[in-house]
C-alpha cells in the first residue's frame, strides 16, 4: 500500500467493553507492514484492570497520557464499540488544540458506540449487570454467551476462549460503570462535527450499532466519513474479520486528505455579468458571498449534528440538484433568530419547530423499521410524501414532537425556506438564465438618496430579449462532494 | 430619504400631533397637517433608507419587511412579512406593487345592493376628489380612456406592458373581456414631484416589490414625506411607539416610544395611529384602549388574491417591466356570479424567489418536479385577482401569550374564507384558467393566496359597532385618530392603498376643521 504524506506512523487502538489490547492483535499483525499499532488497555480492562477512572473523560485522559508518552509524529485513532466513543472524545480534544493530541490524522470507528447515549435494550442491560457480579461458574457461562451473542458467525475456539477470558478479567466495576453511565453519557453536543477523516466500519448483522445505527447516530458527527459494511459480521469485527478490518484501515490511512470544498460552479458568461457594470456593487458583493463554499465541518448552531444531518437529507430530497449546503445555511439563519415576520400559529417558534419536525420525521421512520438516515431515496421520499399529505404516523413518544397536521405545515415551511436559500445563490440564478440582476448597475446617487441614470430594461415584451440577457445554463449533474451528507458506501 | 435639515421638536414640547407610522395612512396625514402649519412628529418603527442602496435582490430586500413575528391561524392562514407588511420610513409603500385602481361605487354600498357585507359610512362621490388629488400628487400612470369610468383621466400615460400583460391582453381579446393598461402609481415620464425630488421615469426593472431605486414608484418617502418635511414635520425613524399616556379626562397627552433601546415620551395634543391593520389593533389591545365597542381586532380581512400560472413556449422573462401592467374590471360584478361583490383581474410578473416560494409552499412541489418548474422561470406568466372579502366576526386579531422584545403580546390572526369568498374564488379560478388556456399556456396551476391586511378598527356611524367615526376619530378617545388599512369596514375589490391615502387626507382635513372650530 503506497503511503501518502498524510499517513500516520502509529495506530492507537481502543477495545470494546470486555475486550483488551489483545482484541486488536489480529488486526495489528496484518497491518504490521503498514503502520505500527499501539493497542491500549482502557481503565478496568486487560492489564489495566486495576486502574480506575471509568467515565468517558477519564478513559480519554488515560489514552491521552499513553499517546503523550509514545510521542507519535502523526497518529490514527481506532476505537471499537466503547473505545470508539473514547476516540471521538479524543478527536474533539485534538481538533480543539490539545498539544498532546496534535498529530491526530485519521479516525477509525469500528462498530462504534455513538456520541449520544448508546441504544441498548433495557432487558439486556439489566442481564449484563446481573451476571457480572455473580458466582464464578455463572460468570464464565455468561461471559462466553456474551461473546457468542455479539458475533455473526462463531469465532475460532481459541479466539473465543481468549475473548471470554478478557471479559472475565475486566473489573466488574468498570463493566457496570459503562453500562450504567458511560454508555449513557451524552457527548453529542461536545463532539459536534469533527473534521478528522473517519472510517466507519459496521457489521451487517450487528444489532443496535450496525449500519443503520452508524448512519443515524455517528456519521452525522463526521464531516468526512466513509462507511463500510462488513456483510454477515456481528459486533466484534476485529476478532471476526481481521483481514477485512486491516485492509479497510490500510486503505483509509493511505487515502488522500479530503480536498478543500470546491468553489461554486458558475458559468463564465454569468460570472462576467455579475462582474459587470450592470450589477450594482451591493448585490455583487452579496452574490460573491453566497457563492463561497460551505464548510463541510460546519458546526450547527440551532440544531444538533444529528438534526443537521436529517435536515441535509430532507433538503436533498426537496432540491436534489442544489449543489451547496442549504441545510447549513438554514441552521445559521435559524440560529440568528431572523424570522420572516410570521409563523403558523399551529407551530412552535421556528428553531423549535425544526427540531421537533426533524425528530418526528425520524421517529416515524424508526417506527416503520429504519431511521430516516438509514433509508434510501425512495424510502425518504415516501416519508416526506406522508408528511406533506398529513398522514405521517408520528409516535407519541417523539420528543419534541409535531403531530401529523403540524408536519404538513412544517414541511411546507421547510420547502419555502429551502427554495429561498436556493434562489439566492448565483449558480441557481445562472441556471435559470435570470436577467434581473443586470437591471441596475450603480447609477449616480443623488442627495435625495435616489439613483439616477440606471439602465433598467428597454425591452419588456415577450420573446424580445435584450442582447445581454443570459440564457439558462444546464449544469452537469451534481457530484455529492465535500459538502454532501455522509452516505454509506457499501 | 434625505432627512438633513429636518426641523426638530423637543420631547417636552406638546406638538399638535404625533403620527405613529409613515406608510400609506400616516404619510399623507403628516404632510397635510404640516402644510396647514401644525407642529407634527412622526414615529416610525423601521429605519430610514436611501433608495439608491436597494439592491434589486429579493433576499437583500428583507430589510424593508416587517419581521416582528405574527401568529397566523384560521382555515386560510395568511402569510405576513414579505407578503404584505413593510417597515421603514414609507411603510409598506416601500415594497408595494403600486397598483392603484379606484374602488367601484357599488363596493362601498355592498349591503344595500346585496344584503351581504356592509356599507361604508362614506360614498364614492365624496371620495373622488380625494382620489384625484392623490393621483395627481403621487403621479399615477394609466389608460386613457379608462373603459370602466370614461370620465376618469390619469395624469400620466401608461407604463409599457410586459410579457404577462401582453399574454393577458391576448387572452382577454379571445374571450371578449375588456382589459387595459393598469393604473399604476409609477411615473412613466420624468415627474416634478410637488414638494419633493424630481422623479425619473420608470426603467422597467421589475423590482417594485423590493424597493424602487430611482423614485419612479410612488412610495411615501418620495411623495408625501418630503412634502411633510418641507413644511416642518419631523420624522423619527427606528422609534417604536408602545405606550399612550392620558390625562384624567381620558385624552392622550403623550406617546411613549423606544428608540435605540431607550424609552422617550413625546408630549402631544393628538395622536394619529397609522401603524397598519395589524400593529394598530395590536397596540390598542395591548394598551386596553379605544375598545368600548369591542370591535378592535374584529373583522380582519385579507383580499382573495388567487393567481393562475402557466408556462408558454415563448420566453417571457417576466422579471422585466412594471409587474402588473394590465387590468380588467369586467369582473367587478360578473353576470353569472353566485356571490356578493366581485374582483379585479391583473397580469402578473414576479421575481424568482417569490415564484419559487409559491411553487414550493403552495403548489407543494419538491424534488425533480420542483427543479423542472423553477428551471422554466423564463417561460412563466401569471394572472391574478384582487377579490372582495366580506367582513366576518370569526376573522379576528387577538393577542397571543407570547411577547416581543418590548414585552408587548404578539398578534395572533385567525382568518378563513366564508362561503362568499369560496364562491368568488371558484369563479375567478375558472375564469383565469380559461384565459390561460386561451392564451396557449401549458402546465397551468393555481396558487391560492390572501393579500393585504385590512379591517380590525372599522369605521362606522355608531360607537356601539365601530372603533372610529367616518373620519377616523376614535369614539372613545377624542384626540386619538386612526388612519390606515384598519378602518376599512369591508375590503372592496380594489387594492387598498389609494383609498388609504384618500381617507388619510380626508381625516387630516376633518381634524384641521375640528381644530379650527375649537
Ligand atoms: C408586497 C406588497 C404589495 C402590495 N401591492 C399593493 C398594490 O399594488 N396596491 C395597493 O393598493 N396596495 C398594495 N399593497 C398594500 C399596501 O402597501 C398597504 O395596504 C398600505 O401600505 C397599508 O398602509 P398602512 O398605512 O395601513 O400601513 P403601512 O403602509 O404598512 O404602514 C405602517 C407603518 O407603521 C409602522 N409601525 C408599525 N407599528 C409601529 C409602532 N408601534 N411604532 C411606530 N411605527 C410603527 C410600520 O413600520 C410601517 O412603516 C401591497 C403591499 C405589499 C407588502
Ligand atoms: S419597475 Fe419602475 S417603478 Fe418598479 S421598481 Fe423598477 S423603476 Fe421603480
Amino acid at each position: 500500500m503506497p503511503r501518502s504524506d498524510n499517513s500516520p506512523d502509529l495506530l492507537v487502538a481502543l477495545h470494546f467493553l470486555g475486550g483488551s489490547a489483545r482484541t486488536w492483535e489480529p488486526v495489528a499483525r496484518r497491518l504490521a507492514g503498514t503502520v505500527g499499532c499501539l493497542a491500549l488497555d482502557l481503565p478496568g480492562f486487560g492489564a489495566a484492570a486495576g486502574t480506575t477512572g471509568y467515565d468517558v473523560a477519564a478513559m480519554a485522559d488515560h489514552v491521552a497520557a499513553a499517546i503523550r508518552a509514545a510521542r507519535p509524529r502523526r497518529f490514527a485513532l481506532a476505537g471499537h464499540s466503547m473505545g470508539a466513543k473514547v476516540a471521538l472524545a479524543l478527536a474533539r480534544r485534538s481538533e480543539d488544540g490539545d498539544p498532546d493530541l496534535a498529530g491526530l490524522s485519521h479516525l477509525v470507528l469500528v462498530a462504534g458506540s455513538p456520541p449520544s447515549p448508546e441504544p441498548i435494550a433495557e432487558e439486556r442491560r439489566r442481564a449484563m449487570l446481573a451476571w457480572i457480579g455473580a458466582d464464578a461458574e455463572t460468570r464464565a457461562r455468561e461471559a462466553r454467551a456474551f461473546i457468542r451473542q455479539n458475533v455473526g458467525a462463531p469465532l475460532a475456539p481459541g479466539d473465543e476462549d481468549a475473548a471470554t477470558a478478557d471479559v472475565l478479567r475486566a473489573a466488574p466495576d468498570a463493566w457496570r460503570a459503562w453500562l450504567e453511565s458511560g454508555a449513557n453519557e451524552d457527548w453529542a453536543a461536545r463532539i459536534g462535527v469533527l473534521r478528522t477523516p473517519a472510517l466507519i466500519l459496521a457489521g451487517g448483522d450487528d444489532a443496535d450499532l450496525g449500519p443503520a445505527g452508524q448512519a443515524a447516530l455517528t456519521a452525522p458527527h463526521l464531516a468526512h466519513a466513509r462507511t463500510r459494511v462488513l456483510d454477515g459480521a456481528g459486533h466484534l469485527l476485529p476478532l471476526e474479520r481481521p483481514d477485512a478490518v486491516a485492509a479497510e484501515i490500510a486503505a483509509h490511512l493511505a487515502a488522500a486528505a479530503p480536498a478543500d470544498p470546491a468553489p461554486a460552479r458558475i458559468p463564465a458568461d454569468y460570472a462576467a455579468l455579475i462582474a459587470s457594470e450592470r450589477v450594482n456593487p451591493r448585490l455583487r458583493a452579496a452574490l460573491v458571498e453566497r457563492a463561497e463554499p460551505d464548510d463541510p465541518a460546519y458546526a450547527p448552531a440551532a440544531l444538533d449534528p444529528v438534526a443537521l444531518a436529517l435536515l441535509r437529507a430532507v433538503v436533498a430530497r426537496v432540491l436534489p440538484e442544489a449543489g451547496f449546503d442549504i441545510a447549513a445555511r438554514l441552521d445559521a439563519r435559524l440560529a440568528s433568530g431572523a424570522g420572516d415576520g410570521w409563523r403558523f400559529s399551529r407551530l412552535p417558534p421556528d428553531a423549535h419547530a425544526y427540531r421537533a419536525g426533524l425528530r418526528s420525521l425520524d421517529a416515524a421512520a424508526r417506527a416503520e423499521g429504519a431511521p430516516f438516515l438509514a433509508r434510501d431515496g425512495a424510502g425518504r421520499d415516501a416519508l416526506l410524501r406522508a408528511a406533506q399529505e398529513g398522514r405521517l404516523a408520528v409516535p407519541e413518544t417523539a420528543d419534541p414532537r409535531l403531530d401529523a397536521e403540524q408536519m404538513v405545515l412544517w414541511f411546507e415551511d421547510l420547502r419555502a425556506d429551502a427554495v429561498r436559500t436556493y434562489l439566492a445563490h448565483p449558480a441557481t440564478l445562472a441556471r435559470l438564465g435570470f436577467s434581473g440582476i443586470g437591471a441596475g448597475g450603480t447609477g449616480t446617487p443623488d442627495p435625495d438618496g435616489l439613483a439616477r441614470n440606471l439602465p433598467g430594461f428597454v425591452r419588456t415584451g415577450r420573446n424580445d430579449p435584450e442582447p445581454w440577457e443570459p440564457e439558462p445554463w444546464e449544469p452537469e449533474p451534481w457530484e455529492p462532494g465535500q459538502s454532501a451528507p455522509a452516505e454509506a458506501v457499501r | 430619504m434625505n432627512l438633513d435639515g429636518m426641523r426638530h421638536h423637543a420631547l417636552n414640547e406638546a406638538v399638535d400631533a404625533v403620527v405613529i407610522g409613515t406608510g400609506a395612512g400616516g404619510a399623507p396625514v403628516l404632510a397635510r397637517l404640516a402644510a396647514a402649519g401644525l407642529r407634527v412628529v412622526a414615529l416610525e418603527a423601521g429605519p430610514n433608507f436611501a433608495p439608491a442602496a436597494f439592491a434589486f435582490d429579493e433576499t437583500l430586500a428583507d430589510e424593508i419587511y416587517w419581521t416582528g413575528e405574527r401568529l397566523s391561524g384560521g382555515t386560510t392562514p395568511e402569510a405576513f412579512g414579505a407578503n404584505n407588511s413593510g417597515t421603514g420610513v414609507g411603510g409598506s409603500t416601500l415594497h408595494w406593487g403600486a397598483f392603484v385602481p379606484r374602488p367601484d361605487r357599488r363596493d362601498l354600498a355592498l349591503h344595500t345592493e346585496t344584503g351581504e357585507g356592509c356599507d361604508w359610512p362614506v360614498g364614492l362621490d365624496e371620495l373622488v376628489p380625494f382620489y384625484e388629488r392623490v393621483e395627481r400628487f403621487i403621479g399615477v400612470s394609466g389608460a386613457d380612456p379608462y373603459p370602466w369610468d370614461p370620465g376618469r383621466r390619469y395624469p400620466l400615460p401608461p407604463v409599457p406592458r410586459n410579457g404577462p400583460a401582453e399574454i393577458m391582453a391576448l387572452a382577454c381579446g379571445q374571450r371578449g373581456l375588456r382589459a387595459t393598461d393598469a393604473p399604476a402609481a409609477v411615473v412613466s415620464r420624468p415627474f416634478a414631484q410637488e414638494g419633493g425630488p424630481e422623479r425619473e421615469a420608470c426603467i422597467n426593472c421589475g423590482y417594485c416589490h423590493q424597493g424602487c431605486r430611482n423614485g419612479a414608484k410612488a412610495s411615501m418617502d418620495v411623495t408625501y414625506l418630503p412634502l411633510a418635511l418641507r413644511h416642518g414635520a419631523e420624522i423619527r425613524p427606528g422609534s417604536v411607539a408602545h405606550g399612550l399616556e392620558r390625562d384624567a379626562s381620558g385624552r392622550v397627552t403623550a406617546v411613549v416610544y423606544r428608540r435605540d433601546g431607550v424609552d422617550h415620551r413625546q408630549l402631544c395634543g393628538a395622536v394619529f395611529l397609522c401603524a397598519g391593520a395589524v400593529e394598530t389593533p395590536r397596540l390598542l389591545l395591548n394598551l386596553g384602549l379605544a375598545n368600548a365597542s369591542g370591535q378592535v381586532g374584529r373583522n380582519y380581512m385579507g383580499h382573495v388574491a388567487t393567481q393562475v400560472w402557466g408556462s408558454f413556449p415563448d420566453p417571457i422573462r417576466m422579471n422585466r417591466g412594471y409587474p402588473s401592467s394590465l387590468i380588467s374590471e369586467d369582473m367587478v360584478r360578473p353576470r353569472d356570479a353566485d356571490f356578493a361583490g366581485g374582483y379585479l383581474v391583473q397580469s402578473l410578473g414576479v421575481q424568482p424567489l417569490t415564484l419559487a416560494n409559491a411553487v414550493a409552499r403552495t403548489r407543494g412541489l419538491w424534488g425533480p418536479a420542483l427543479h423542472a418548474c423553477l428551471d422554466g422561470y423564463n417561460h412563466l406568466a401569471g394572472i391574478g385577482i384582487n377579490g372582495e372579502t366580506l367582513p366576518c366576526d370569526e376573522n379576528r386579531l387577538t393577542l397571543s401569550d407570547e411577547t416581543d422584545a418590548l414585552g408587548l403580546r404578539k398578534a395572533q390572526i385567525s382568518f378563513g374564507y366564508s362561503e362568499n369568498e369560496r364562491r368568488l374564488n371558484a369563479h375567478a379560478t375558472a375564469l383565469m384558467r380559461d384565459l390561460w388556456e386561451a392564451a396557449g399556456a401549458r402546465d397551468i396551476w393555481v396558487l391560492e393566496r390572501v393579500a393585504h391586511t385590512l379591517g380590525t378598527c372599522r369605521m362606522g356611524r355608531s360607537g356601539d359597532a365601530a372603533v372610529v367615526d367616518p373620519y377616523g376619530r376614535s369614539f372613545d378617545i377624542p384626540n386619538l385618530w386612526i388612519s390606515d388599512g384598519s378602518t376599512f369596514p369591508s375590503s372592496l375589490a380594489a387594492n387598498p392603498a389609494l383609498t388609504i391615502m384618500a381617507l388619510a387626507l380626508r381625516s387630516a382635513e376633518a381634524f384641521l376643521e375640528r381644530a379650527r372650530d375649537g
